[in-house]
């Protein structure tokens, strides 16, 4: 009954989405918006992953998200690689950043794992940052987008597809996690982590897997970015921006499947619409983490199913949402 | 070394800043049996209990198991060499529902926790009967489908109890299981450590509070006060134990005997 | 270039004072409370711009030295009570949000109020020119910056090991519940510690403002090396905090002065290597995933 339901609520969301190309000048949204909203969710889903999921305090994300970003553009500008292998790039960067920083970040848990994402991946922000020559520094760099294959132009409609067909297919694999023996040990993780072990697994070793999948996503999410705007500056990389992932997948709900994609939607449309109108959108950024803190801890989707099941989704057996 | 030790400890200490809160503890615990350890308030046993179990490893002193040397081993690989424990207030997944907590042990014992995949057919049903003759060993197959928080805390030590028997274990610890438990509940649980070595054969080792507990129990006692081994014994040794009487023992304990 | 080495090994103690006072105040909170205080650099901020209205109406630096952290102090008292204790039963990471969320408020905040750009703030005449220390010459201010962080930081080692509070503060850290049973009142003591978490970042603030600048982001730059700080000098260990800023201090002032591109990632490098052969810092404690 309950995997129907998702099933068809899933179709029409993903079907409401394929008209966004006719729906969105209706609404009057940018085309590139909606394709940020679901570029933004693949880092969302990274950390709802590690925090919503494994419990893990996860504010270096921006890290994985940024060397999505700069191994793509990197990679276009000097060696000329196209739209495909730009992609490919970008997302092996942020995997390989992560099995640098996941022997590091294992071996703490709690806010100590959380002053330690915030540290490390503060790093990768400086190096940006200081490699003035290549990276352009603080101002960013600018690259053509490339071509697929060398051949075939990417316009905003096509690469609203390209991202909605990323989006849908690491949905699907998210769920898959979430909902395997290994997602749900990931789960009895956040709730125990020492009956965990004394249940004679090596809990570490599904907190290093469960990092590597968190920065690939995070990675996938940054070199589509990065492909979208044409562009890449360090403040992607900044642990501000780890923060704001996190808020994202507060306001939709942590532990849900769908809320990366409700709260990458309100956060980015809501980023739009603000800043368009008056120029203290950090004051009003500020105020929507304080009112979420207070006011909606477990997310929008996560109150809506809470008050569906009167159970949390990520605790369950067999989770929807 | 004697052949027959399941686990043996020699002059394990384990300091807290300054204090040591174990001091030079030595214990033997013989395959298939019963042992206790028992001691005041404050006198190391929790502590001592972590440091055999991985929890946290001891400052000084030796631990094998079997035979083998485990002093520094970490404690997931305890338990996967036929080591369980359970914790002094249950230590359990509340939001989960009972089936699924002792899922978690039987799949991790099966080596599918790790798989994307969840087990179907055949596979899946080896495990769904091994979930049912856990809980139908410490009879909660009728709480099968509720939530752990919703049981009573009896209800969540036996929980705790096929949880750490999923694994199948050779050797349990059992952190003060009678703890905040009501007196018909406390029955339910000796019956139930009893049967872990009749019926399962299992070499048990516990912490206690509850004098009479101890006694009717345990074939051996050791008992601790203020971090070191006052005595060592069968119950009726224990109890005629002038020091033991003095330092512990003494006033109400002995009188519900 | 060696004739630079001493007064910028002296720079970077003075720099290292400050890591370490920040990074002071950052543990109190995090060790009693769980909470990572993202709002600490906006103290200090506040702190400096509060200082320099001050200085600018006419009242003396001295005078503002005391004045404006005290004020911050009554604001950080009631941020905590009103919007961070809540909190407290949640996940840790709930108030990291709350204060990520205040400090962005801030920050525009100090943007309407004071200017986008930053502004002037010296130090009183009687402190400006530099002083001669024999063997090298070396600005008045950061000597009298290095006196007061000394002067705090061994107030505060005295009231936590002297005081009543201060032991109590101390074995709350340890057991919050077992301090709940002896009777005290824990609100009173998260408000106090809270407090003075944020009356070192209030100090820390004024005289920050005087040597390193002062805009509506100012505070946040020392947010960085301060999280660093308390890596390396181990969690929960304030004397780690100390050693731990100093390190780190000298480490960015001699990058900076041989190879200065790595400056800003010159501490991470020496975070990484405390790690890889201390994994809980310096003086950090062991734990059960050690």
């Amino acid at each position: 009954m309950k995997a129907r339901a998702e099933l068809i609520a899933g179709i029409v969301v993903v079907a409401i989405l394929a008209a966004g190309p006719y729906l969105s000048p209706l609404i009057h949204v940018d085309l590139s918006i909606v394709s940020e909203v679901l570029v933004t969710a693949l880092a969302v889903m990274s950390v709802n992953l590690l925090l919503g999921y494994t419990g893990l305090p996860a504010f270096g994300n921006a890290a994985y998200f940024g060397l999505g970003a700069y191994g793509a553009a990197l990679s276009a500008k000097y060696l000329h690689v196209d739209f495909i292998g730009a992609v490919i790039i970008g997302t092996a960067s942020a995997l390989l950043g992560g099995l640098i920083l996941a022997p590091f970040l294992l071996r703490r848990r709690g806010i100590y794992f959380g002053l330690l994402s915030i540290a490390f991946g503060q790093v990768f922000y400086f190096v940006a940052y200081r490699f003035t020559d290549v990276t352009g520094g603080e101002d960013g760099m600018n690259f053509p987008r490339p071509l697929v294959l060398g051949h075939y132009a990417i316009n905003e409609t096509t690469f609203f597809y390209v991202a909605l067909a990323a989006f849908v297919g690491c949905l699907i694999a998210f769920r898959t996690v979430v909902r395997s023996p290994f997602g749900r040990t990931l789960v009895a993780i956040r709730q125990n982590e020492a009956r965990v072990r004394y249940l004679g697994l090596n809990t570490d070793r599904f907190i290093f897997v469960a990092l590597l999948i968190s920065a690939t996503l995070a990675g996938l999410g940054g070199a589509l970015f990065g492909l979208l705007i044409n562009f890449a500056y360090p403040l992607e990389l900044d642990w501000h921006q780890s923060g704001f992932f996190v808020l994202m997948m507060i306001l939709g709900g942590a532990g849900t499947v769908w809320g990366s994609l409700v709260g990458s939607f309100i956060y980015v449309i809501g980023k739009d619409i603000i800043s368009t109108q008056t120029s203290y959108w950090q004051l009003y950024l500020g105020g929507l983490f304080v009112a979420c803190v207070l006011a909606f801890p477990r997310g929008i989707l996560g109150t809506l199913l809470a008050r569906l099941n009167a159970r949390p989704a990520a605790a369950d057996s067999e989770p929807h949402g | 070394m004697d052949s027959a030790m399941m686990l043996e400890a020699r002059g394990v200490s384990k300091f807290f800043g300054g204090v040591k809160a174990v001091d030079e503890v030595s214990i033997g615990v013989r395959e298939g049996s019963i042992h206790a350890v028992i001691g005041p308030n404050g006198a190391g046993k929790t502590t001592f209990f972590n440091t055999l179990s991985g929890f946290y490893f001891p400052d000084s002193g030796r631990v094998t198991y079997r035979g083998s040397e485990i002093t520094r081993l970490a404690n997931w690989k305890r338990i996967v060499l036929g080591m369980g424990r359970t914790f002094q207030t249950p230590s359990v997944f509340a939001e989960l529902t009972v089936r699924e907590n002792v899922m978690l042990g039987v799949r991790a014992r099966a080596g599918v926790a790790f798989r994307l995949r969840p087990p179907a057919g055949e596979e899946r049903e080896t495990l769904e009967h091994r979930v049912d003759e856990l809980l139908g060993f410490v009879n909660l197959g009728r709480s099968k489908e509720r939530l752990v928080a919703e049981l009573s805390h009896g209800g969540q030590r036996l929980c705790e109890i096929a949880m750490s028997l999923s694994t199948e274990p050779s050797l349990v610890l059992l952190d003060e299981p009678m703890a905040g438990l009501a007196e018909t509940e406390t029955d339910r649980i000796i019956t139930v450590i009893r049967d872990l070595r009749q019926r399962l054969g299992l070499t048990v080792l516990f912490v206690e509070h509850n004098m009479r507990v101890v006694l009717s129990l345990a074939e051996r006692i050791t008992v601790l006060d203020r971090g070191k081994v006052l005595a060592e014994g069968t119950p009726s040794e224990i109890a005629a134990n002038e020091i033991v009487r003095d330092a512990y023992l003494g006033k109400e304990a002995l009188d519900h005997v | 270039m060696t004739h630079d080495l001493a007064p910028q090994l002296f720079n970077g103690l003075v720099l290292g004072a400050f890591y370490g006072i920040v990074a002071i105040g950052l543990s109190l909170i995090m060790n009693l409370t769980g909470t990572i205080n993202m709002a600490h650099g906006s103290f200090m901020t506040l702190a400096g711009y509060l200082a320099y209205t001050m200085v600018q109406r006419g009242m003396s630096f001295w005078v503002a030295l005391i004045v404006a952290p005290l004020i911050v102090v009554i604001v950080g008292v009631l941020v905590e009570r009103g919007l961070v204790r809540p909190l407290y039963k949640r996940e840790p990471f709930y108030s990291l949000l709350m204060t990520f969320g205040l400090s962005l408020m801030a920050e525009e905040a100090f943007r309407l109020i004071w200017g986008p750009n930053g502004v002037p703030f010296s130090p009183p005449p009687a402190l400006a020119g530099a002083a001669a220390l024999g063997f090298m010459s070396f600005p008045t201010f950061r000597i009298f910056i290095a006196g007061v962080l000394i002067v705090a930081i061994v107030a505060l080692a005295l009231f936590l090991t002297r005081t009543r509070f201060g032991l109590r503060l101390r074995a709350a850290v340890q057991d919050t519940e077992m301090i709940a049973a002896l009777g005290t009142n824990t609100q009173v003591l998260y408000a106090v510690n809270f407090g003075l978490g944020i009356l070192l970042a209030g100090i820390a603030g004024v005289l920050a403002a005087g040597m390193l600048g002062l805009s509506p982001t100012s505070g946040n730059a020392l947010l960085m090396p301060a999280f660093v700080t308390v890596i390396i000098g181990g969690m929960g260990s304030l004397f780690g905090s100390i050693v731990g800023g100093l390190l780190i201090g000298m480490a960015i002032s001699l990058t900076t002065l041989f190879i200065p591109a790595a400056s800003e990632v010159a501490m991470y490098i020496l975070m990484a290597i405390v790690l890889l052969v201390r994994p809980r810092g310096l003086f950090g404690e062991e734990g059960i995933f050690g």
